[in-house]
Formats: C-alpha cells, sequence, structure tokens
C-alpha cells in the first residue's frame, strides 16, 4: 500500500473520490426512484418513536434485506430494485472502506466490532413499523448518498496537508 | 245449564285451593313474623326467609318445622332471620317463635309449590382474549354435581363494551347437566379487535327442573370479568388489530389508541379516509365494508395524530383453492413429482403464502412443498419408498385464511415419465444402417422401455421407428437403424416412456447427425437418342437419376456403342454433361449408358439407333390442362415395347434441350408435366412407338401447358367503303403472340365518333354494338352491311382462343354519302320556294292597281327643282365623302328653301319626321355615328335622274329618298366602287330577288348587264342598288357612303329585305331598331 502523502497515494485517492462520487450519485438515483414506489407517507412522521440511533451500512443493508423478504417473490420489479440498492450500497462501502485504507484509517465498523459484543437484537416490529422504518432508510440512504458526494468532493480536492480529512459533517461513515 | 253451574264451582274451588296452596298459610296474629318465603338453589334444601317486626329483630328465635304428623317435629334456634331446612316431598309446616317480644309465635304451612327455584349464580373459571382473532374464550363450572342428572340448563351470556358497558351480544348456550361439575367453555369473536376497548362478559343460568313443581326463575348474573383495552393501559397506543390476513369481502373494523392529550386527526384504510367512531376518550375506530384484495406489501390503516402517527398493516386475500388436476408421475423410479394447478391466487404472499404438503396415506409420510408462487411452478416431489408401489396422497393447501385439501391414489408403476434421454451417440454406420446408443437415468430394472427414434432427412418425410428394450439401472441402451438410403445424411433423436404402461413419452434427446456412406447408383439413367441433322452422328441424351437414386454424387457417364455385341465406341462423359454424340455413320448401333459414382456403376440403360421411317405422319392440337399438356394417341397394336412422347424446352438463346417421357404399350393418353412448361408457349411434341427393330415417328402434336389470351390484336383495315358497307382486312396473328389455339376473331362495330376518352366498344355498353364471330381462320376480310351513309362507325377486332380474347384494335369509318337522298334534300326545298314566287307574283300581277293605288300613289316631281338639282350635284361632287361628312350637305338644303319652292317641303316633312328628330346623334363623333341611326336630309335623288342625266330632264320625279346609313348588307361594296354604283339604273321592273344578288355581285356587273338593268321593263320607284338590307341605323351605313341610299317603295317587294334581314349574316351588327320601317314606312306618303 502506498503512503499516504506520496503522489501516487494523491492520484489514487482522487481516482477512488471520483468513482465514489459517481457510485453515490448513482445510488441516490436509485434510491429516490425507489422511494417513489415505496409507500407513500407523511416524510416528517416517517421514523417510528426509538429509532433515531445511528446509521451505518449493515443496518440499512440487514434493514433494505428485510423489506425485500416481506415482499417475497410477488414483487419483482420493487425486488429488483431493492436488491440493486443493496448491490449499490455494499458496493459503496467497500469504496468508502478502500479509502480509509488508503489514509490509514480505521474502519468504523471494524472498530465497533472489537470494542462491542455486537448491537442488541432488534425488537419485534410490526409489518407498518418496518415499512416506516424501510422508508427511513432509504430517506437517509438518499441524504447520506448526497453527503457522502459532498464529503468526497472536498476529499478530492488537492490540499496542502495531503490527506487530511474534511469536516465530517455529520457524515455516518466518517470516524467519530 | 246444570253442567255449567257445578263446572263453575268446581273451577272456584280450585281457584281458592290454588290460592291458599301458592302462599304460606299465616296462622296467628300480626306483628308476629310473617312473609316466610322459601327458596331453593339446589333442589335439596331450600332457603327460608320471613320477616319480623322491629321488636324481634335482636331476639333469638325457635324455628319448629315437620313435614306431617308422623315425623317428630324438628326445632331449632337461631339469631338470623334465615334458615336452611331439606324441601318436603309435599308440604311443611313450620313454627316460628320468636322470643323477642311475648313469644309471638307464628305457623306455616309450605307446600312444595310454594318453593321458587333459582340456581346458584354461575362463576365464571376463566375468560381469556385472543387479540389477533379478537376473540374471548369463556370458562365456567356448570355446577351439575349439586343436580339430578339429565337436567337441561341453559346459560344465557352477555357482552358488553365500553366504559359505559353497553351491551353488545348476549346469547343463550344450552347444556345437559350430567350431576358432575362440567367446566363448559364458549367462544365469541368480536368484530371490534379487543384492544380497542374493554369488553366485558356475564353469564347466569336457569335449569330446566321439570319435577320440580314450585316456580323456576334465572340465576343472579355472575359479576362481569373484564378484558380491559389498550386504552385503560397507561401508554398504550397503536392501530389495532395489528398486521391482520382476512378474507376478501370482509367487514372490518380498525381502531386508533392514543394519549388521552393526544388529538386524532383522521384515519386512513389505503388511500380513502374514513369517518371516525369514538369508543373512548383515547380510542376511535372506522370500519370498512368489504374489503378488496390488498397489493402485495398490504393495505396500510394510518392513524394521525396531531403530533404523531400509528399504523397497521392488513393482508386481504383469498383462502386457498382446491387444487386441481392433481397429477403424479415418477421419471425414473426415485422421485415421484406431484403437480398440480392451484386455481385463483391468494393474493397473500411472503410468510403469508399458501403453503403446500404432501401426506402419504399409507406410509404415513409428509412432505412440504416449496412452490414458486409467482411462476406458479406447482410440483412437488415425494420419494419412492421401497417395495411400495401405490400411493396414497393428499395435498394439502393451506394459508392464513383457510386451507384446502385434494387426493389421489396412484400407482406409481403406470406414471412413469422418463427424462429425455441422454448422451445420445452414433456409435457406427454403413451405406444403409446406423447404430445409436443413448443413456436414461433411473431405475427401470422393473419395467420395459419403449423408445421411439425419430429419423429425418432432407429428401424423405420424418420416419419414427420405435425399439422396447428391457429397462436397466442407469443404463445405457442401444437401437440398430436399417434400410437408409446411401449416401444420405440423417437427423436423428429419441425419447422413451414405460412399454408395459404407456403414459409419457419422456422429451426429445439432443438431436445427433449422420450421413450413410455412397453405394453404386441404384439403376441405369432414363436414355434417349437422335439422330443429328446431317444423319452422320447420333445423339445420346439421359436424364439425372433422382436423389433416391444415385446412393452418392454422379460422376460421370459412360456411353458404350455396340453392334452384334462389339463394342464400337465407348466414351466416358463427366458430369453433369447429360448428352454426347457418337459418330456412326449411317450404321445402327445399340447404346449403353452406365451412371458412375465413387461407390460403383449402375446397371447399362439400353437403347437401339434404329429408327424404322414412318408415312402420313400427322400434327395434331394436344388439350392443355393448366398444370400439364394433355396427348392421346391411337392404339398401335404393333409397337410392342411402348411410346416415347419427346420434346424440345427452349429457353431464349440456348438451342433447346431434348426432354422424352416412355410410356406402356397400352397407354393411349398421357399428361405431359415438366416444371419448365409455361403457360402460353407453344410445344411441340413427337409421339415414337417402340418396336422391337427401333422407334418409329407415329405423329407430331402441338400443344400448351396452358392457353391465354393472344398477346396482341390483329392487325385489321378498311378496304372499301361505300354508304352502307365497309369491307375490313385483317393479317395472321403471329404464332408465338397467340398463346393458344386461335379460334376465330370477334369484329364489333357501333356507331361513334372518335374520342380519346371513349372506352373500348366491347365494354361501352352500347346498345347498338354488333359483333360478327369469326370462326373461319381462313377467312381474311369480311363486309360489313346494312350502314347508314355518312355515318362514323367504331370498328373493333378481337382475336380468341380457349385462354380469352385478345386486346381490340381499333378503327373509325365514316360512310360515304346518300346522293340520292341529298338530292331529293335540295329539290324538295327549291321546288317549294319556286312554287311560293310563281303564286306571288300572279296574285301581284293581278293586284298591281290596288297596290300601286296603296303603297305608290302619285306624287309630284320634284325634277324641276334647281336647288335639287344643285344639291344633286355638290352630292355628286363629293361622291368620295363619307357619309359622317354629309354636315356641309345642310346648309346647302336651307339655300334650297329659298329658292325652291317644293323643296322645303319636303326638306320639312324629314325634319319632323320621328326617326329624324330622335335618330340624330347629338354629338356628332365618328364612333358614334357608327353606332346611331342616322338619317339625315340630302338633296332629293330622283332615279330617272340617275338613268338620265340632270340636265337632259331639269323637271324630274318629286319621289323623295330616305336616306339610311347603313353597311350591314353592303360591307362588300367598297369607296372606289361606288362609282359603279351610281351607275346603276333603275328603269323598268326589276325583280326583287335580284335585291342582294346585285349588291353582293356588283364587282362583276358586266356593262352589258347593267344596260339590261337600265332597260328592263317596270321597276319600283327605287334605286335596289341603294337599298339597304339591313336596318337604318346599322353603322355599316356610315361606311356605305352612298348618297344615294335610299328607302325602297314601301310596296316593293324589296321591302322583305328590310324586314326580314338575313340569317345567314350572323356576324353583322344586330338591328338595334327593329321598328324603324314601319316608321318610316308611312313617311312618303304625303299629308299621313
Amino acid at each position: 500500500m502506498a503512503a499516504a502523502g506520496s503522489p501516487s497515494a494523491a492520484l489514487r485517492r482522487r481516482d477512488l473520490c471520483s468513482r465514489g462520487i459517481r457510485l453515490a450519485g448513482k445510488m441516490r438515483a436509485d434510491v429516490v426512484d425507489l422511494l417513489d414506489a415505496y409507500v407513500s407517507l407523511p416524510c416528517s412522521l416517517c421514523l417510528p418513536r426509538g429509532w433515531e440511533h445511528r446509521w451505518d451500512l449493515g443496518s440499512c443493508a440487514g434493514m433494505l434485506e428485510e423489506q425485500r423478504e416481506q415482499l417475497g417473490e410477488a414483487d419483482a420489479g420493487l425486488g429488483r430494485a431493492l436488491a440493486a440498492v443493496l448491490l449499490q450500497v455494499s458496493a459503496f462501502a467497500y469504496h468508502l472502506e478502500e479509502l480509509l485504507r488508503l489514509e490509514s484509517r480505521g474502519i468504523p465498523g471494524e472498530e465497533g466490532d472489537e470494542e462491542e459484543d455486537g448491537p442488541p437484537p432488534p425488537p419485534r416490529l410490526s409489518h407498518f413499523e418496518r415499512k416506516l422504518r424501510g422508508l427511513g432508510v432509504l430517506r437517509e440512504l438518499a441524504q447520506w448518498a448526497v453527503r457522502s458526494v459532498r464529503d468526497l468532493r472536498q476529499l478530492a480536492k488537492p490540499s496542502p496537508a495531503t490527506g487530511a480529512w474534511p469536516p465530517a459533517h455529520g457524515c455516518s461513515f466518517c470516524p467519530a | 245449564m246444570w253442567k255449567n253451574s257445578s263446572l263453575r264451582c268446581l273451577l272456584a274451588l280450585a281457584v281458592l285451593c290454588l290460592r291458599s296452596l301458592m302462599y304460606s298459610q299465616e296462622i296467628g296474629s300480626p306483628g308476629d313474623p310473617q312473609n316466610l318465603k322459601c327458596v331453593t338453589h339446589n333442589l335439596h334444601k331450600m332457603l327460608c326467609t320471613w320477616d319480623v317486626s322491629s321488636r324481634g329483630k335482636h331476639g333469638q328465635t325457635d324455628f319448629c318445622y315437620t313435614t306431617n304428623d308422623l315425623t317428630p317435629q324438628v326445632c331449632f334456634k337461631t339469631k338470623e332471620r334465615r334458615v336452611e331446612i331439606p324441601i318436603p316431598e309435599s308440604s311443611i309446616t313450620v313454627t316460628i317463635k320468636s322470643s323477642g317480644t311475648a313469644f309471638a309465635t307464628r305457623e306455616f304451612v309450605i307446600h312444595q309449590k310454594d318453593i321458587s327455584f333459582v340456581p346458584v349464580t354461575p362463576h365464571i373459571l376463566s375468560l381469556m382474549p385472543d387479540f389477533p382473532t379478537s376473540t374471548l374464550n369463556l370458562k365456567w363450572s356448570d355446577n351439575g354435581s349439586v343436580f339430578p342428572y339429565g337436567l337441561d340448563a341453559l346459560w344465557q351470556i352477555q357482552i358488553l363494551r365500553k366504559e359505559a358497558m353497553e351491551v353488545v351480544k348476549q346469547v343463550s348456550y344450552y347444556s345437559k347437566l350430567t350431576h358432575e361439575d362440567v367446566i363448559l367453555s364458549w367462544n365469541w369473536t368480536s368484530d371490534m379487535p379487543l384492544e380497542c376497548t374493554s369488553h366485558y362478559v356475564k353469564i347466569r343460568c336457569y335449569i330446566n327442573a321439570t319435577q320440580f313443581v314450585g316456580p323456576k326463575d334465572w340465576s343472579d348474573w355472575s359479576p362481569a370479568e373484564v378484558i380491559p383495552g389498550k386504552d385503560t393501559e397507561p401508554g398504550g397506543s397503536g392501530v389495532f388489530p395489528l398486521d391482520p390476513v382476512v378474507a376478501v369481502g370482509s367487514d372490518l373494523m380498525f381502531c386508533c389508541v392514543h394519549e388521552e392529550d393526544q388529538r386524532i386527526t383522521n384515519m386512513t384504510y389505503g388511500s380513502k379516509s374514513y369517518t371516525m367512531m369514538q369508543l373512548s376518550r383515547r380510542s376511535h375506530a372506522i370500519r370498512v365494508l368489504n374489503a378488496s384484495v390488498s397489493n402485495t406489501s398490504g393495505t396500510n390503516v394510518v392513524c394521525r395524530l396531531e403530533n404523531g402517527l400509528e399504523g397497521s398493516v392488513v393482508f386481504v386475500g383469498y383462502a386457498p383453492d382446491s387444487p386441481q388436476n392433481l397429477s403424479c408421475e415418477t421419471p425414473n423410479f426415485l422421485i415421484i413429482k406431484c403437480t398440480w394447478e392451484p386455481g385463483r391466487p391468494s393474493g397473500l404472499y411472503g410468510e403469508r403464502r399458501t403453503k403446500y404438503s404432501l401426506f402419504e396415506r399409507t406410509s404415513g409420510k409428509n412432505v412440504s412443498c416449496e412452490v414458486n408462487e409467482v411462476s406458479r411452478d406447482h410440483v412437488c416431489g415425494f420419494p419412492v419408498l421401497p417395495d411400495q408401489k401405490t400411493y396414497d396422497f393428499i395435498l394439502g393447501v393451506s394459508n392464513p385464511i383457510g386451507q384446502a385439501q385434494s387426493s389421489l391414489l396412484v400407482d406409481i408403476t403406470q406414471r412413469v415419465h422418463p427424462k429425455a434421454p441422454e448422451k445420445l451417440t452414433v456409435t457406427g454406420s454403413n451405406s444403409t444402417s446406423i447404430q445409436l446408443r443413448w443413456f436414461i437415468n433411473g431405475s427401470f430394472a422393473e419395467t420395459r422401455l419403449l423408445c421411439q427414434i425419430e429419423i429425418s432427412s432432407s429428401h424423405s418425410e420424418r420416419k419414427l421407428h420405435n425399439v422396447s428394450i428391457p429397462g436397466r439401472k442407469s443404463s445405457t441402451y442401444t437401437a440398430q437403424l436399417n434400410a437408409l438410403h446411401p449416401d444420405t445424411k440423417y437427423q436423428l433423436r429419441v425419447r422413451c416412456s414405460s412399454a408395459d404402461h404407456f403414459w409419457r413419452w419422456s422429451d426429445w434427446s439432443r438431436g445427433v447427425e449422420q450421413t450413410t456412406s455412397e453405394a453404386p447408383p441404384a439403376r441405369g439413367p432414363d436414355i434417349w437418342r437422335e439422330r443429328s441433322p446431317s444423319g452422320e452422328s447420333l445423339i445420346v441424351f439421359w436424364k439425372p437419376l433422382s436423389l433416391s437414386e444415385t446412393h452418392g454424387k454422379i460422376v460421370s457417364h459412360e456411353v458404350s456403342c455396340y453392334m452384334l455385341e462389339r463394342l464400337l465406341e465407348r466414351k466416358v462423359v463427366s458430369e453433369p454433361s447429360n448428352s454426347t454424340e457418337i459418330k456412326l455413320g449411317k450404321s445402327d448401333c445399340v447404346i449403353s449408358v452406365v451412371a458412375r459414382n465413387h461407390a460403383g456403376s449402375s446397371p447399362p440403360s439400353r437403347i437401339t439407333s434404329v429408327e424404322l421411317p414412318s408415312d402420313n405422319v400427322t400434327t395434331d392440337q394436344a388439350v392443355a390442362m393448366g398444370n400439364g399438356i394433355n396427348i392421346s394417341w391411337d392404339s398401335y397394336p404393333n409397337m410392342t415395347c411402348g411410346y416415347i412422347v419427346k420434346w424440345c424446352h427452349s429457353s431464349g438463346s440456348e438451342p433447346c434441350s431434348v426432354d422424352w417421357q416412355k410410356f406402356p404399350s397400352n397407354t393411349t393418353n398421357a399428361v405431359i408435366k415438366s416444371a419448365l412448361f409455361k403457360p402460353g408457349v407453344r410445344y411441340n411434341f413427337s409421339l415414337y412407338g417402340c418396336k422391337s427393330m427401333g422407334y418409329q415417328l407415329l405423329k407430331n402434336i402441338t400443344g400448351y401447358m396452358k392457353e391465354l389470351p393472344p398477346k396482341t390484336a390483329p392487325n385489321f383495315i378498311v378496304e372499301e367503303t361505300s354508304s352502307d358497307s365497309i369491307l375490313v382486312k385483317w393479317e395472321d396473328i403471329p404464332i408465338e403472340e397467340c398463346r393458344g389455339f386461335l379460334k376465330g376473331y370477334l369484329l364489333s362495330f357501333a356507331k361513334g365518333e372518335k374520342d380519346a376518352l371513349k372506352p373500348r366498344l366491347s365494354e361501352s355498353g352500347n346498345p347498338e354494338l354488333k359483333v360478327n364471330n369469326i370462326t373461319d381462320l381462313t377467312k381474311k376480310s369480311m363486309k360489313i352491311l346494312d350502314l347508314q351513309g355518312k355515318t362514323s362507325y367504331q370498328l373493333e377486332l378481337q382475336a380468341y382462343t380457349a385462354g380469352g380474347l385478345s386486346p381490340p384494335n381499333s378503327l373509325y369509318v365514316v360512310t360515304k354519302e346518300d346522293s340520292v337522298g341529298l338530292i331529293i334534300a335540295i329539290l324538295i326545298p327549291v321546288a317549294v320556294v319556286v312554287l311560293l314566287g310563281v303564286l306571288a307574283s300572279i296574285f301581284c300581277y293581278r293586284k298591281r292597281e290596288w297596290i300601286k293605288e296603296t303603297f305608290y300613289p302619285e306624287i309630284p316631281n320634284p325634277e324641276n327643282s334647281k336647288a335639287l338639282q344643285f344639291q344633286r350635284n355638290i352630292c355628286e361632287g363629293n361622291k368620295t365623302l363619307k357619309t359622317l361628312e354629309m354636315n356641309p350637305c345642310t346648309p346647302n338644303s336651307v339655300e334650297v328653301v329659298e329658292t325652291q319652292s317644293t323643296a322645303p317641303k319636303i326638306e320639312d316633312t324629314e325634319m319632323m319626321s320621328p326617326a329624324a328628330e330622335t335618330i340624330v346623334p347629338e354629338d356628332g363623333s365618328d364612333s358614334e355615328m357608327e353606332n346611331h341611326v342616322v338619317v339625315s336630309y340630302c338633296p332629293p335623288i330622283i332615279e330617272e335622274e340617275i338613268s338620265n342625266p340632270p340636265t337632259d330632264q331639269p323637271g324630274g320625279s318629286s319621289q323623295v329618298v330616305y336616306i339610311d346609313i347603313q353597311s350591314m348588307y353592303q360591307p362588300q361594296i367598297k369607296p372606289e366602287e361606288e362609282p359603279e354604283i351610281d351607275l346603276v339604273t333603275t328603269a323598268g321592273y326589276k325583280p326583287q330577288m335580284q335585291l342582294s344578288i346585285n349588291a353582293l355581285k356588283i364587282e362583276g356587273h358586266s356593262p352589258v348587264e347593267e344596260e339590261l338593268d337600265k332597260t328592263a321593263g317596270y321597276r319600283p320607284q327605287a334605286n335596289t342598288n341603294t337599298w339597304n338590307m339591313g336596318t337604318p341605323d346599322s353603322p355599316g351605313s356610315v361606311e356605305s357612303n352612298n348618297e344615294n341610299a335610299s328607302f325602297g317603295s314601301p310596296c316593293s317587294i324589296n321591302s322583305r329585305q328590310f324586314l326580314l334581314p338575313p340569317k345567314d349574316d350572323e356576324d353583322s351588327p344586330k338591328p338595334i331598331n327593329t321598328g324603324w320601317s314601319f316608321t318610316h314606312f308611312f313617311q312618303n306618303k304625303p299629308n299621313d
């Protein structure tokens, strides 16, 4: 692995950032399309009580997978769209991990795993709550993609202190 | 009557007895214990209560009772006013002595009928809610052990709801008491989710003890058991029921439970908002009727609160249909595959989907089936069990709404449906056979297999070959196919089934291809020969063998020539040539031809070159059959080895290719077919007979495969025309344009002018159309008779064959004029005119005196007027003046008034004439002068003066001449010719008929003729040369410039020309005023 400050590392970072921007843009577009096809509910009230915990890629993917299972094979279109978003989320996660490794940063999930025994099992939710949560995940994903694009653009800019992270802006994948 | 009174007495007595029995008989004084009432709860003992006065309420009471006189009285002391004593069989006498007062004693007699039976109040053992199904389960004991066996018990259960405990349901429940305590259970499903609000249940009973004669009553209601709603729970909220699965058409109730301080905005089911009912301060409900199928992710029920959101998802679907057409079969005796049709989709997916299980009753084995709901591929596998052939399957179907099942009893040995054979290969082949091998996976050891091999090739139909093979366990099978064609590419594939009990064929295996090897050609080629035109050589033809006969690729043909078994010549001709020439001279030989391929030679085909002489060879016509040419011939008995029909195909510039067909000797008719035959093309056939010595030409035949209409019309001309006939001649059509055997010609004709747009005669529908059918083909001309003279005729000529009519050729001919008719037409009007002329002349002659008196009275002769003479001279001196230049004459005429006595009168008459007043133009312009009637005065001109010089007769006639200037009928007279006009004399009689002739032919007048005119007899008083033939106001009159122009005498027959101007000169200007002539007619009459 090249050192974070070397010219090749800068090039690599720029490449990862630009590809990440494209990926996040596509992901956002797909999520917005999916939101249109999903349940239509008032946006401001879409998250049920007690669901204000911190987001991460794993929980997003888990919830999307749960929604896909709920639908079964019945709604092939929605199922395929969800699967596509899942794939993009995991690809984007992998992409960001590469970027973090390049910058010699720890991966938040891995760090967390080391520290904690794992998240407590989620409470049994009703269908309605799961729908709300799915919708919330999609909305969060869309916003998160926008934030990620902004962060990656910042990161792609050549800065005097090579490898310095831009302000986190509350982005969920940034280390705390 | 007696009967009635005694009946009434009995009835009154009975009522009295009943009254005494119903109430305990009170014996004693008032203030003592009273109102003794006894009630039993169990039919064994009764509880008796009584009232006492206030004074004895706290004292002890002695209570004694006895059932009859024989049993001793039972007494005991009690401080309560209730005792439990046994129920007497008939009656009981009770004595109550109250110690509180002065030993007030009271005796009661209680009969059984006075005792009430009220069962013990039931006790609810448990009330269990099932929230998902909104069902309550009630359990209680019937307390039957205290009652005799077999009593009927009736239970009344009441359901109450809300805080106000509104009764929503009351049901009756029947049971039989068995002298044992039995726990009874009852379920009730609420139409409202139990979470919505609190539900209460109460119960009471009635025991129908028929042996008990006393009054019976319901027990008291049990204490209400409650299932508290979520609206009673602190913090309880949500939409209920939670995620239910219901059947389509159900009526649903949803409630929204919220905090007391929250205000509910609305409730929606799907996208529709519903009216809410308030159940409590914390609970509202909506009712949805006849729910329809929800979408795949369920229908959302949303309760919107002021600051929150609650919801539920309802899945509405159908209970599963009974599976249809359940069928089970085994592909390999290892597994049984059952298939079915599920019927109507349930509309439920995911974890709520319809689930299937296959249960086999004989073995008791159960298998759950994984079914793909979307692809609707409903298959379930069940393992083949050892030593079991018959399977009794039950296919169970269930989903959250309902369940169904279907059963099938099947002998698996009769339901074998193997999988498609695999690994099909060709293990060997030669020119006529192929060996195949394939593999079938499965345990078929106890059955035979029937396999079908499909054989197809490019030049033969698909064939199926069945092979029965003993089955084996997962083994390969082989088969050999024989009687195949050499050098043929075959496509092969296999499928199998059970041979013992055919059920279904397997799918076809993958196909393989195999080409058989070559073999020598099956037979020699079909051959023919022809002498070359010179006769020196022989051309041998052969036909290519069919693909099924070549048995390989033909590489060459070997042609040999034998004379008495001696080989004269041998030639090897390579493909693709199909003829060769052998130099034979005038001699003959036997030709032998063999075809060769890589595998060998065919058997030889032989033909002799001998051609027998023939005489009287005729040429016949064959019949076109549309798809071939029908040739027939007479039977020739001496043609022992058949007939040959030979023909030649010619295609464009290439030399024609010889073709032939052989027929057995008993044939006299054949339809020759060839793909090369074209419709409308003439083919020439030669029929040869075959004798042992050689071939003999029997006859020639021409024919068409299909006759078509001639391509072009015959050329024809009109040879001769008269007034009533036309002679038409035509030419032959070239053979190649006939396109069939010519049958004749159609010559059509009808009256008609030449017109490019005119349709063909045959299509015009002309009723006068006449058609001549000429079937004599040798005839090349035809005379059409009975025509009208000087009439245009349209002629059309068409040729026709059996195929139809050629396009027509058209001509237009005008017949000559009928001269006799013309002569008659001219002579009749001339004769009529002459006759009328004669009659008019006779009339005029006879009435001449009267005519003269009437029309030409004597008038003074102004001959002596010098002024007029002067005037005349003036006018004569200005012969070249135009009429428009007449104004200079007017002052002269004024001068005439002063010198002449007669002239002014004439002048006044003229000036005062209406015509003069109205017609003289105002502006005097030239152009207008031409367009207006100009009647102007001019010095009188006396005919005698014209005929005689004025100097000779100074006192000439007094004739007045009215001048009309017009040129309608005198345009031919040019100004330079006018002097000649002046010379025309008017002396003597001149027929008016001459007027026009003179006027028109004036130029041609010879002096002799003029002289004759002058000397003619009687003449009216007019100079006919000056008479205008048109109207006086004609513009041409200006041009005429004829100062002598004057009106003819009204009595003159010339006047006819004024009144009736000639019609034939239509180009001349029309008269403007047709009434003028009558005005002037009498103007010259004195004193009129």
